[in-house]
């Protein structure tokens, strides 16, 4: 008879309390978007909170915490808190499920590739007008680097972790094979060079391409350039099945199937470090991990030419969320002020191997003593000038890099003819070219 | 007259207080279902709902506005090629991994019946894997199948076998998936072996054998058959838990290289949150959920039916 007891106020009044508390539970109640908690210290109490997504781990990782300490410790006001969150892509991912639940980062660090669609979709903070006080300066920042940020006349994305690929080579190697001690000037060289370098002790192979989870749809873009092609055109016309992208393809598919000298690397970074490759394309952001990995001498250039120079610009920015409140967007721009400061930026730079994005920086003492001392370094300094913004079908078309990348690994590791692959990955490119087409017009 | 109307009003009061009771135990039931309910309401089935209609949108989980595009996603996808190359890869990993569980769970679990010494050890051992996380295992067997200082390749060389590179070649990617899927799923298909194997009455063997039945005979006419409601089971879950098989592949190879460990769950991972393309995506989970469906179903109904031996 128990049951019997249950009357039908107490019914409502459960079940009632069951639906309310559920619909909060499932709306955060205030319908507003809410920050996302973490690990704050009490040093932090009483200062405005900004929740910073970041994308660096290891050494690049340990310099990032580093710059955020430092803020916090200069500050009694604000308190940055870091939370990584994973590669570039993992990053992406998490916003935007985090958009979707209404719980967002104040500041987020967005690739190259990623920015753009959180800039399509309208999420991201027009920074022109923090920019005001002139600090920090946005023409200190290098022209074409603040320039692919700024996009209907405003800044949306500010340079910070900036890079390019860059030849590395193992001089160890280059010096036991007889070669010189530079990075091969063509490919075509490459591929005579290599020839000496797979005889070496230990079956090194010449060279180590690499993963689409790695971006190689990003080093390929500079040889795609450099046989005279183009993935696609600024109105997202797709060239990538065009004879000289179909030709560099197939340049890297007989290097590694026919002449045998290369390979695709899971990680070409770990790969090289290890040995395993006498040179490889990696980030200028990989110089300090590689550097400090490998147990030999690291030499590193700039990329081989066939027909032409060609070398795209790559690496992170910083955006600051529309949807994170006004106070809590200043607070964030205070730390975008901070690392813009010469010995921020020098900083950073000098850890990483991501570019130095500031003028001052990179004339200052600082930058030009570790040039001296790090001749490596200065190599992606001098290869900047000659660099430029990638093809829109990497960039803006969503998934086009990897689209891109699965069609190369086709290449590279099952040894597919680079025609019949890039028409495939041409078709794709152009059906997810129509979503952006009209979003994208007249805005980038 | 005044006890017949009493005796007509007690009867209307009487089913007044029937109807009325019958209400309130109404109310009671759904007071009972309702918490339950509403979690499976919010959490499944409104989800599921959700995701049928995304999956008639084009939508890439950021805009504000999602494009209705009818029955396009479907059609998109089974009208190009690599959605039949991700449903041929999802049935040979789940083939594959069916025919494994249920042959070496069954002779794994055969040997540990016998009375031998250490059995419990060893039990223990083959099941062990079953609790290891997935992201974990991942990363071991990773390091294990490297060509170049891998483990496998300190087995494979002294036996005159150079160590493919198991992750890296488009061939033997999947195989490299199916093995480690295999090590750690298997104690579990061993131990349903198990306990099949230890209620089959000892009197039919014995009877058997006193008929002159050899080993052979044994198992073909008294333990397979005794065990096919095992085996049905095994086969089952097994087919539903390799749908799901998404951290081995997550760590492991992340559905490459060119796509060649790229199954149906993996697909969806890879049109949701990398291409951003929620409509896919939902369309993909769709076709699972109607492939999982019909196993379903024809799950409950021979399980009703009873799968016996005869």
């Amino acid at each position: 008879m128990m049951n019997r007891r249950i009357s039908r106020r107490n019914f409502l009044v459960v079940s009632g309390g069951t639906l309310v508390s559920l619909a909060a539970f499932g709306c955060g109640g205030t319908g507003g978007v809410q920050q996302p908690e973490g690990e704050t210290p009490e040093e932090a109490e009483g200062r405005t909170r900004v929740v910073f997504w970041t994308a660096f781990d290891a050494k690049n990782g340990e310099a990032m915490q580093k710059l955020v300490d430092d803020f916090n410790a200069s500050q009694e006001d604000i308190f940055v808190e870091n939370q990584f969150q994973g590669n570039y892509e993992e990053t992406a991912q998490k916003l935007a499920t985090a958009l979707a639940a209404q719980q967002v980062p104040d500041m987020v660090v967005l690739s190259e590739v990623t920015w753009n669609r959180f800039f399509l979709d309208d999420t991201l903070e027009p920074l022109t007008s923090y920019f005001g006080g002139g600090d920090p300066d946005p023409e200190d920042y290098v022209e074409s680097l603040i320039g692919e940020g700024t996009r209907e006349g405003e800044i949306w994305w500010v340079p910070f972790a900036r890079s390019t690929p860059l030849l590395y080579y193992n001089r160890d190697m280059f010096e036991q094979a007889g070669l010189p001690d530079r990075g091969p000037e063509t490919w075509d060289e490459m591929r005579e060079w290599g020839q000496d370098l797979v005889r070496l002790s230990g079956n090194p192979k010449a060279h180590a391409f690499t993963a689409a989870a790695e971006y190689n749809a990003w080093f390929f873009h500079g040889n795609v350039w450099q046989w005279g092609g183009n993935y696609s055109d600024e109105n997202f016309n797709i060239l990538i099945a065009e004879d000289p992208a179909v030709e560099a393809g197939e340049f890297a598919r007989r290097l590694i199937h026919e002449d045998e000298l290369a390979y695709m690397a899971d990680n070409q970074e770990v790969d090289f470090a290890n040995g395993l490759a006498a040179t490889t394309l990696a980030s200028t952001g990989g110089l300090g991990g590689i550097t400090d990995s490998a147990q030999f001498e690291v030499g590193t250039a700039m990329l081989p030419e066939q027909r032409n120079f060609g070398c795209p610009t790559g690496g992170a920015g910083l955006g600051i969320l529309a949807a994170a409140p006004d106070e809590r967007k200043q607070a964030a721009f205070e730390f975008i002020k901070f690392a813009a400061r010469p010995e921020n930026v020098a900083f950073w730079s000098t850890n990483t191997g991501y570019m130095p994005v500031t003028k001052s920086a990179q004339e200052s003492s600082e930058m030009q003593s570790y040039f001296q001392e790090n001749p490596n370094f200065k190599v992606a300094v001098d290869q900047l000038p000659s660099t430029q913004p990638q093809d829109t079908a990497r960039t803006l078309i969503p998934n086009g890099d990897n689209t891109i990348g699965t069609g190369l690994e086709r290449i590279f590791v099952s040894n597919e003819p680079a025609e019949s692959v890039f028409q495939e990955v041409a078709q794709q490119l152009e059906t997810d070219a129509q979503d952006v087409r009209e979003q994208a017009a007249g805005r980038v | 007259m005044p006890r017949v109307r009493v005796g007509r009003d007690k009867r209307a009061e009487d089913g007044g207080a029937k109807k009325h009771r019958v209400q309130r135990e109404h109310l009671l039931f759904l007071a009972f279902i309702a918490p339950n309910f509403l979690l499976l309401g919010v959490f499944t089935y409104w989800p599921m709902i959700y995701q049928g209609y995304l999956s008639l949108t084009r939508w890439n989980m950021l805009a504000p506005r999602k494009t209705f595009v009818g029955l396009d996603n479907y059609a998109s996808m089974f009208g190009g090629v690599e959605f039949w190359g991700v449903l041929f890869k999802t049935f040979y990993f789940m083939g594959t991994v069916v025919l494994g569980s249920v042959a070496l769970g069954l002779a794994i679990a055969i040997l540990l019946n016998q009375r031998l010494r250490g059995r419990n050890f060893v039990r223990s051992v083959v099941f062990a894997p079953v609790i290891l996380s997935g992201a974990a295992v991942g990363l071991v067997w990773a390091y294990i199948f490297d060509p170049n200082y891998g483990l496998m390749r300190t087995f494979l060389e002294p036996i005159g076998i150079s160590s493919p590179d198991w992750l890296g070649s488009t061939e033997y990617a999947m195989p490299a998936i199916i093995i480690v899927y295999l090590w750690k799923s298997l104690g579990f298909s061993v131990v349903i072996y198990l306990a099949g194997l230890q209620n089959i009455s000892k009197d039919l063997y014995e009877a058997a054998r006193i008929d002159g039945a050899s080993k052979w005979v044994l198992f073909r006419h008294i333990t397979l058959p005794q065990l096919s409601p095992v085996t049905f089971f095994v086969v089952l879950t097994t087919i539903i838990n390799s749908f799901q098989a998404f951290d081995i592949i997550a760590v492991m190879t992340g559905g490459g290289p060119a796509g060649a460990t790229t199954t149906l769950i993996w697909y969806i991972y890879q049109e949701a949150f990398v291409a951003f393309r929620a409509g896919t995506a939902a369309a993909a989970a769709i076709v699972m959920f109607l492939l999982l469906l019909v196993i379903a179903v024809f799950q409950i109904r021979y399980s009703q039916r009873g799968v016996h031996y005869k």
